[in-house]
């Protein structure tokens, strides 16, 4: 096996530019052995711009000179190792992007620092349009989120500006703001809709939607969307004290809005990727949804030893993203699923595990 | 196997409260004792039992039986009664007492106790000062039975705990059996979480005593005087690896977090290595794993591992060894509140740890210490709250003399009636 040699940033962004305009016109993007190409060339360009990555690396026995044989070998950090260090290949005055995680007991919040913000715009927008715009080229979106100029730090905050500057049909807005939500702005703009006959795309976290829907239970008010209009469902309730079935969920966001159960989307993504999987469109009107990833987003399911476990079993997901070439390509996170045809399926995280003894948990001092 | 039979039981039942509190403790005492036996049928069942329900494994559960019924002791009984009360007599009559009036304890009339669903025999110890203080007692019991098992055992030392004492299954707090209870209990004792004391404090009366056990957690400090030589080193190592190991690390007696000193002779990390060698050991004798948080303990492991590899702490065991010591993690997170796994925090002195703890503001059960612990280090476990400061190694072993959550084993049951003049 050749080993590769060291390429220029400017060479791996032509690279998988090339990679994301080929999906968009219907190629394939990248096939096996492209992925495992790129994928090793990220880890030698990252081992030797980025020190703390070269040193876990090192911890994990691979470095620019002992490289790792294929793309599943390369040392996942943990999702927590951005709080941790600055994970990035360059000097971070230049980030074009710099996105914060949130909802930690910790004071430190990660950072992911992104030199070119035309690599997360291609890759978000390729995805987007694939999974959420199939049928159509625009949407108004009505945002159940923070207004992103106001919240530059929010990945989310800056795809879902993103897609409703160029995908939507100018009538996008947000209301969210201070953690409340905007109930009677959003009805408001949904009416207005209505009017228009304007397919909507609502977007928001799932705590975002259990909100919204008790306040329009509680003013006993529903409505049905225009035809065409669609959820995107995002980011679960990581971080927060109510938890809510999904199942229940998009059966009560049906009802209220009038937007079919198989036009609500879950999207899955994180901070420290800038590429996101989506339920496929089979799998929509399915129990049990299939998230899919453009072909640049690839995951393996690993054990609590890090090994990958059989197709089907469950273990925790471990991403790589050809979009993340200024930070890191592989990242482990605590969210759980499995492998399915086309896709993997989501499970959470360990939060469900059956309670045992008496001892204080986080989730604990969290309801306290 | 014991052979010593039992009396028959009486033709004709007795109210408890007819009997002296003498004897109520001797039939107790009594019956403990049976179960100290680890042949005794009942025995058998309910350890069968409690593994199903618990998944924890034989000599885990053994030992937490063995500790349980060990303890409730006709001396440690009385004892404790004659320190909360001034006398075992106070409880059948008025007692003289040193320029105070007289005093007579009468149990309350109906105490209910909610046993949790996720460990041994908590309620157990409620259940015996509640009847030593003649109350009517309530006890809604879990799937393995095992309070209704050792009830019956009370019943056969003497028929009139079958008259006082009632177990039932728990069918959860919305439950109108457990509502109609709540309401008209004089003192209900629940153990859980808050959501779950939340609700069950809302069905009680007014003027009920609320007896809750919440989660908590339990740390642990060792001076430097300790790692002086390897021998108390080892020493120390052996009773932190016990006391967060056992039970699956799961207790609220269960250390989390140890606060090691550095400047000793034996530096923290060095300590650090001891204590997974002592991990090993305790491992071997109460066999057990992560169980379903094993995800989040690899997450915690993997996040430690980068962090060492950046020269930040270290991080030992969790990949092939069934647990993880992790020296160091950050101070503005929570210590790993996670099965079998132990944060080492090196510290100068205990204001470092003093600062920590209130930062995190974590409800402490036990603060656990190296024997012959410095009165700053013993400081440090009042300042921080905790209920109980006892001798590394012995956390997950309570005594019954001592009090259990901060408050007095006999005192939530009884009204004080003083007679003067």
């Amino acid at each position: 096996m050749t080993r590769p040699a060291a390429p220029s940033a400017a060479a791996l962004d032509v690279s998988f530019l090339a990679m994301v305009d080929d999906w968009r016109r219907g190629g394939a993007g990248c096939d096996d052995a492209g992925f495992d190409a790129h994928a090793r060339a990220l880890f030698v360009h990252h081992v030797e711009r980025n020190e703390p990555y070269a040193r876990y690396a090192q911890s994990c026995g691979f470095s620019a000179v002992r490289q790792p044989r294929a793309w599943r070998e390369i040392p996942a950090v943990p999702a927590s190792a951005f709080k941790d260090a600055t994970l990035a290949t360059f000097d971070v005055a230049r980030a074009e992007l710099e996105f914060h995680t949130s909802g930690t007991t910790a004071d430190r919040v990660g950072k992911h620092f992104v030199e070119r913000a035309a690599l997360y715009d291609a890759s978000l927008a390729a995805g987007f349009d694939r999974f959420m715009l199939a049928d159509r080229p625009t949407l108004r979106f009505l945002n159940l989120v923070p207004n992103p100029r106001f919240n530059k730090r929010s990945s989310l905050g800056y795809m879902l500006g993103y897609v409703s500057v160029r995908r939507g049909d100018g009538g996008a807005a947000y209301f969210v703001e201070d953690d409340a939500i905007d109930v009677p702005g959003f009805i408001l703009a949904f009416e207005s809709a209505l009017e228009a006959a304007a397919a909507v795309c609502i977007t928001g976290t799932a705590f975002a939607f259990a909100g919204l829907l008790d306040a329009l239970d509680e003013r006993k008010q529903s409505f049905a969307a225009p035809s065409g209009s669609r959820i995107m469902e995002t980011g679960g309730f990581k971080g927060r004290t109510r938890i809510v079935a999904r199942d229940e969920l998009y059966r009560r966001l049906e009802a209220a809005l009038g937007i079919p159960q198989a036009s609500i989307v879950a999207e899955y993504g994180m901070t420290e990727l800038l590429s996101q999987y989506y339920d496929t469109l089979e799998s929509r009107s399915s129990p049990t949804r299939i998230k899919a990833a453009p072909p640049w987003l690839r995951t393996l399911i690993v054990d609590n030893a890090g090994r990958e476990v059989a197709p089907g079993e469950i273990g925790t997901l471990r991403h790589f993203d050809l979009a993340n070439r200024s930070s890191v390509v592989a990242v482990q996170t605590e969210d759980r699923g499995y492998a399915a045809r086309g896709g993997i399926v989501l499970l959470g995280r360990d939060a469900d595990a059956p309670p045992r003894g008496c001892s204080l948990d986080a989730e604990d001092l969290a309801r306290t | 196997m014991r052979t010593r039979r039992r009396a028959a039981v009486r033709s004709t039942p007795k109210i408890l409260r007819e009997l002296k509190a003498a004897q109520i403790v001797d039939a107790i005492a009594g019956a403990a004792e049976r179960w100290r036996d680890t042949d005794f049928p009942p025995r058998v069942r309910a350890t069968r039992a409690v593994m199903e329900r618990l998944a924890y494994t034989e000599p885990v559960v053994d030992y937490a039986l063995d500790r349980l019924f060990g303890a409730i002791a006709r001396d440690a009984l009385r004892a404790t009664i004659a320190g909360e009360l001034g006398s075992l007599d106070a409880l059948d009559d008025f007692v003289a007492r040193q320029g105070r009036p007289d005093v007579r304890y009468a149990g309350l009339d109906l105490v209910t106790i909610i046993s949790s669903d996720t460990t041994i025999g908590v309620a157990i110890p409620p259940l015996v000062f509640a009847a030593c203080a003649k109350s009517n007692v309530i006890v809604k019991d879990r799937s393995d039975r095992l309070v209704a098992a050792f009830v019956e055992t009370l019943i056969a030392e003497r028929p009139e705990f079958g008259e006082a004492i009632a177990v039932e299954t728990w069918n959860g707090h919305a439950d109108p059996r457990a509502v109609a209870h709540l309401s008209t209990s004089d003192a209900v004792v629940a153990f859980g979480g808050p959501e779950a004391l939340r609700a069950i404090r809302a069905h009680c009366k007014p003027d009920a005593r609320f007896i809750p056990f919440g989660h908590r957690t339990s740390v642990g400090y060792i001076g430097r005087e300790s790692l002086a030589h390897e021998e108390r080193a080892r020493e120390a190592a052996a009773g932190a690896a016990r006391d967060a190991l056992l039970y699956d690390g799961e207790g609220c007696l269960s250390l989390h977090a140890l606060f090691v000193e550095r400047g000793g002779a034996l530096e923290a990390e060095s300590f650090a290595a001891l204590l997974s060698v002592a991990c090993d050991a305790v491992a071997n004798e109460f066999p057990g794993d992560f169980g379903a948080r094993a995800p989040a303990v690899a997450a915690y492991r993997e996040a430690a591992h980068f962090r060492a590899s950046q020269g930040r702490g270290k991080v030992g065991g969790g990949v092939v060894t069934p647990h993880l010591v992790v020296v160091d993690p950050p101070r503005d997170e929570l210590p790993p509140l996670l099965p079998r796994t132990l944060a080492v925090y090196t510290v100068e002195k205990p204001a470092d740890a003093a600062a920590f703890l209130r930062r995190h503001a974590l409800p402490l059960e036990g603060f656990a210490v190296a024997p012959g612990a410095r009165p700053d280090i013993v400081a440090l476990g009042v300042e921080a709250g905790a209920m109980r400061i006892a001798r590394l190694g012995t956390l997950q072993a309570p005594v019954l003399t001592g009090e259990h959550g901060g408050v007095g084993r006999i005192l939530p049951f009884v009204r004080a009636i003083s007679r003067e003049g």
